[in-house]
């Protein structure tokens, strides 16, 4: 039994190169790895395989969709054929309510008084921390693959990542922020040398649509499906704008 | 529970991972038409089990259902029976292979990547149809559908240390199988 246990230290070494491709490992962790990648070559040529693997599969393989008729015969089978008003009618509403937030210029919606104002300074504050410190980012990736499971372990949901550099909005990476009391993620993306956070806080009673200035910083927040999201920037009003936008619309 | 909020909450948690729910029962079953009766099956059970959902990753529970369904209709339908492949000494071993075969040849990760890189579609397929059950599930949720390990783990209801041993031989396999073939 003794090879077994050299063998199960190699074991564990060539998973935890697999997870750090997976981007499930913590900083600590992937540093470690890091290291031995860079020092042992058997290690370094594990990582090779599996991200080419990785691109080979994403890549290569033809798209699974499910047949066209596939749905109605589900529906069917459970005794949920006919109407599917109700969607329909909650997608309509929440475009309605869109349209009013968009139009609503300098109204202030809070329907929570003063947790907006507390979650804005919270969240400028965190943007702030973050572009004093050596990274503004706890993970550093442009792949959206790699940053939402990051989260993962860290906060109770992943935030929806969104690969905006077509755009010119290159995806940096993510960070960990607190407010009040709560670890929220914010993603981190760049245009020019201006780096924007996104902080998503799961908290649909604080409901604005509302782009505000302050200490020096754009800020801009939204609420889709239950989660506010700010955007910080000392980037100009219009371009965050854009972003917030393309952010807003773009597929999950 | 009136039926109006069970037709909710289908919409809500079961719908919109149809899509996923079909290609994870394609790679189990191997065949579309099976496929689309597993979907079927496991859309029922789910349907009759939503009152029960107590939350969470709405994705993660119904690509349980699916998957168990898929193994139980397997068994039914053609009699087969999934082994158990999470035995350390044919882990051990089959890392013992790997690294004597690397020890062999230079680490040129290069040429190997872009050996990797330009696999045909038909060839991976093939090879990932090839891999036993766990590995090949592990391997779909992870590589083909996005899922992190904790999603894995909950779907295949085991410990986040055998998903990454599956995934790792499953990704390790599949490598051998593309450089096999060239």
């Amino acid at each position: 039994m003794m090879a077994v246990t050299t063998q199960g230290e190699d074991d564990r070494a060539i998973l935890l190169v697999h997870a750090y491709v997976d981007g499930e490992l913590d900083p600590a962790n992937a540093i470690a790895i890091e290291q031995r990648m860079a020092a042992e070559p058997r290690l370094a040529a594990e990582r090779a395989r599996v991200e080419a693997l990785r691109r080979t599969l994403r890549e290569r393989l033809p798209q699974q969709t499910a047949p066209p008729g596939l749905e109605a015969r589900v529906l069917r089978t459970v005794g949920l054929t006919g109407t599917r008003a109700r969607p329909t009618w909650l997608a309509l509403a929440a475009s309605v309510m869109l349209a009013i937030f968009a139009s609503s210029g300098g109204t202030w919606f809070a329907l929570q008084p003063s947790g907006g104002e507390g979650t804005a300074e919270a969240v400028i504050g965190g943007h702030m921390r973050a572009l004093m410190a050596p990274q503004p980012i706890d993970v550093a990736s442009s792949d959206r693959h790699t940053v939402k499971p990051w989260f993962n372990g860290r906060i109770p949901q992943s935030p929806r990542v969104i690969d905006l550099a077509q755009d010119g909005f290159p995806l940096v990476g993510g960070r960990v922020d607190v407010v009040g009391r709560m670890p929220v993620p914010s993603l981190v993306y760049s245009r020019r040398q201006h780096v924007i956070s996104v902080t998503a806080i799961p908290d649909a009673s604080v409901a604005i649509d509302k782009s505000q200035s302050a200490r020096g910083f754009n800020v801009i927040a939204w609420t889709a499906d239950g989660v506010t999201y700010w955007a910080v920037s000392d980037l100009n009003p219009g371009e965050l704008q854009t972003f917030a936008r393309l952010f807003r619309d773009a597929a999950p | 529970m009136s039926g109006e909020d069970t037709r909710a909450r289908f919409e809500r948690i079961v719908q919109p991972h149809l899509g996923d729910a079909y290609a994870l029962a394609r790679w189990i079953t191997g065949d579309r038409a099976d496929a689309e009766d597993v979907v079927q099956e496991a859309c029922l059970r789910a349907f009759r089990a939503i009152g029960g959902y107590a939350g969470g990753n709405t994705r993660a529970w119904v690509l349980t259902i699916v998957r168990n369904t898929a193994y139980t209709w397997l068994a039914r339908n053609r009699n087969a029976v999934v082994t158990a492949v999470d035995d350390l000494a044919a882990i051990e071993h089959a890392n013992a292979n790997r690294a004597e075969a690397a020890a062999g040849g230079a680490y040129a990760a290069n040429p190997e990547s872009e050996l990797i890189a330009t696999a045909d579609a038909a060839r991976l397929e093939a090879a990932i149809a090839a891999l036993p059950a766990h590995f090949r599930d592990t391997l779909v949720l992870r590589d083909i559908q996005g899922l992190d390990y904790r999603e894995i783990a909950a779907v295949t209801e085991v410990p986040v240390g055998t998903v990454m041993s599956r995934l790792a031989r499953a990704r390790q396999r599949l490598v051998r199988e593309i450089e096999a073939g060239e």
